[in-house]
């Protein structure tokens, strides 16, 4: 039974997770209200929604984390409620705060518990008095008191952010004379990205895996679980593949770490949806977990946890925030994978890409969902993350959402903006993917030196470009019109003038 | 038709085409492929046993293809065009993405090798440092910690290395 009223939602946030949400409002009947940036003028997200409001320039600090000008929209809309979406203002309490001073409903957790949980260093008391295991560290911006502390644990250290999330400002040192350097920067990039410089130290584990809890809290005190992901293939610390169940686990181990999650979520008398983050390690002793962090927020890979549930965690999120009551998790099925579509260019270290979409295949099929924002004419510039979207597949077992995510990376193409997609699709068909060789190195100890010499492939390429020149393929092949957001034409084209050029007559 | 990508060079010509049929030749290996046609702008190329899904686009300064979910850019090559420039990959660093500069690690008139940092932008929530591509002298720094840029922005001007013959490198650092 729902005990207060939440009939219009404004999505605090943009790109594929604004569009998600707003689709589950809509199914349950909400209203729905955008916020948006200049230039997200024209984004998906926008058209989706019932009604929009512009909250400030592209960057960020005065659009999207702008909470005066967020609450504002909120109230000319009639918003009774706000979702905050993941990154941005999802992780701040003075955010939470506001809004409830409003007498608007924060789709999340309390302040109180999203502050205590958003303080790594708060929170590893937190998990300390609550049993669960941490990995040895201090916090430190000091030199001395980190070098202190590399001299006992040893080198390789790991230098990270206080607050905050999602791997900014994280950095690993491997000998003392890097120490300094990888103190200041990490400590700017917190600062940048958290407004806050505090930094972290602790003990870096060699060949850990990434595996982490969903659970969902309501205001009745109920804590449930909905199993783990292996978020354990990482590139820059941050996940870019993700998988449910984590292959391989011990049963022994997966019910602690349940249980330490629903310690964690009891602690602080969580509500709504959270993720319990933990390093498993291995050795001859068996397996160890030590606790991450809690990301007190909705994580980008939910849709893993969804797919294998039957559930719509968005939705629980709002139920959750109407005053219901949790109702029992479904029994899982089959298996789930994840792939982050980026903006980056993978040949040259991940490095950010930007650029207009000038054409896009989407994946469909069985077992295959794909969130995103994007496209045809989506410009892709550099105020924000560069994820574009989700792909996410589902199989009876391991292998078959495998082979259907083999299936549906060949069939994604997006042109006018580099991405990952193609080194995703050669890391799912690694063998040491398909065997679940899993540990955070994995896309160092198996893909450094990606792309391989591919001489069919680079054949493909050229022929394609040729074809592509000649008016053959792509836009100005056939009876198509031109318009690509340069309004060229045809005929213009300087790829019409090249020598040595044939046409041929099209059959 | 010659084509640049990245910094590599390749010459394709499309030989003939009946039907589903086509003959190429690439870097001078002739290949024979099928082609199929899908309708919605792009096509299954078949070369041997493989199969690629083929996608292309055109934009003013270069063709972007996609095979399956890897994507190309190609330019038209041009060829001495470095020679002309004294061993030197590029006259400039420009910037990759709009950003802000955090540091300028190098000042006019420095000898810099292939590789060597010179400016550290942020972008996207991270630092990028540019390097030299090929070894230079600083002719200008013309950007300091604090500006903001726009992509394509000239942020140092290189000459080439007095009597740099000796140290020419086909394929620039990165």
């Amino acid at each position: 039974m729902a005990v207060r009223k939440l009939k219009v939602l404004l999505v605090a946030n943009r790109g594929e997770i604004a569009l998600r949400i707003i689709r589950t409002a809509r199914a349950m009947g909400l209203r729905t209200v955008a916020v948006y940036s200049e230039p997200d003028a024209n984004s998906a997200h926008v058209a989706a929604a019932d009604d929009a409001r512009l909250i400030g320039p592209a960057e960020a600090a005065k659009s999207y984390l702008n909470i005066a000008a967020i609450i504002e929209a909120a109230r000319e809309t009639g918003a009774d409620a706000i979702h905050p979406g993941y990154g941005f203002l999802s992780e701040r309490p003075d955010f939470a705060r506001a809004v409830d001073a409003s007498g608007i409903i924060f789709v999340g957790p309390r302040a109180a518990a999203m502050a205590q949980l958003g303080d790594k260093v708060a929170a590893r008391k937190l998990a300390i008095a609550a049993g669960v295991p941490v990995v040895p560290g201090i916090e430190t911006a000091e030199p001395a008191a980190a070098r202190a502390f590399a001299a006992r644990e040893g080198y390789p250290i790991l230098v990270k952010a206080a607050a905050g999330g999602g791997g900014r400002g994280m950095r690993v040192v491997e000998a003392e004379a890097g120490l300094d350097a990888a103190l200041e920067a990490a400590s700017r990039e917190a600062l940048a990205a958290f407004g806050d410089g505090r930094v972290f130290v602790e003990k870096y584990l060699a060949r850990p895996r990434h595996i982490e809890v969903q659970f969902l809290g309501d205001e009745h005190g109920t804590v449930i679980t909905m199993g783990e992901r292996d978020c354990s293939i990482q590139r820059r610390h941050q996940k870019i593949v993700e998988e449910s169940p984590a292959p391989g686990l011990g049963a022994a181990t997966r019910d602690a770490m349940l249980a330490a999650a629903t310690r964690l979520a009891q602690a602080v008398g969580y509500t709504n949806a959270g993720t319990a983050e933990f390093l498993l390690d291995r050795d001859q002793a068996g397996e160890k977990f030590y606790f991450l962090e809690v990301n007190a927020r909705l994580q980008v890979e939910h849709p893993i946890t969804e797919i294998r549930f039957g559930c719509d965690l968005v939705a629980e999120q709002i139920k959750i925030a109407r005053g219901e009551k949790l109702a029992a998790p479904g029994v899982p099925r089959g298996h789930a994978i994840e792939c982050r579509i980026n903006a980056e260019d993978a040949a040259a270290g991940f490095r950010p890409a930007t650029g207009s979409v000038l054409e896009l295949r989407v994946p469909a099929g069985p077992g295959v969902r794909f969130d995103s924002y994007l496209t045809r004419g989506s410009e892709v510039g550099a105020f924000y993350d560069g994820l574009l979207g989700k792909l996410i597949t589902h199989g009876a077992d391991r292998e078959q959402a495998r082979a259907r995510m083999l299936g549906a990376l060949d069939e994604i193409a997006i042109l006018g903006v580099t991405t990952t997609a193609g080194f995703l699709r050669d890391v799912i068909a690694s063998e040491a993917f398909a065997d679940a060789d899993l540990s955070t190195r994995f896309i160092e100890e198996h893909c450094s030196g990606w792309p391989s010499e591919d001489r069919a492939m680079s054949e493909a390429a050229l022929i394609a470009a040729a074809l592509t020149a000649a008016g053959a393929l792509g836009a100005g092949s056939g009876q198509r019109a031109i318009s690509n957001s340069s309004g060229e034409t045809t005929d213009r084209s300087p790829w019409r003038a090249l020598r040595g050029f044939e046409l041929w007559r099209r059959p | 038709m010659k084509l640049k990508s990245g910094a590599r060079e390749y010459e394709v010509e499309i030989v003939s085409r009946d039907g589903r049929t086509l003959r190429a030749r690439v870097d001078g290996r002739e290949v024979s492929a099928t082609i199929e046609e899908l309708g919605d702008a792009s096509a299954i190329l078949s070369i041997g046993e493989r199969r690629f899904r083929l996608l292309g686009a055109r934009r003013k300064d270069a063709i972007l293809v996609a095979v399956g979910p890897r994507t190309f850019d190609f330019v038209p090559a041009e060829s001495g065009a470095r020679r002309a420039r004294g061993g030197l990959a590029a006259s400039e660093v420009t910037a990759p993405m709009p950003g802000k500069v955090l540091k300028v690690l190098v000042k006019d008139g420095d000898r810099v090798s292939a590789g060597q940092p010179l400016v550290v932008i942020e972008a996207m929530k991270m630092e990028t440092a540019l390097a030299a591509e090929s070894d230079a002298m600083i002719k200008r720094v013309r950007v300091a910690p604090g500006d903001n840029i726009d992509h394509g922005a000239v942020l140092v001007e290189l000459s080439p290395v007095p009597d740099s013959s000796a140290n020419q490198s086909e394929r620039g650092a990165r």
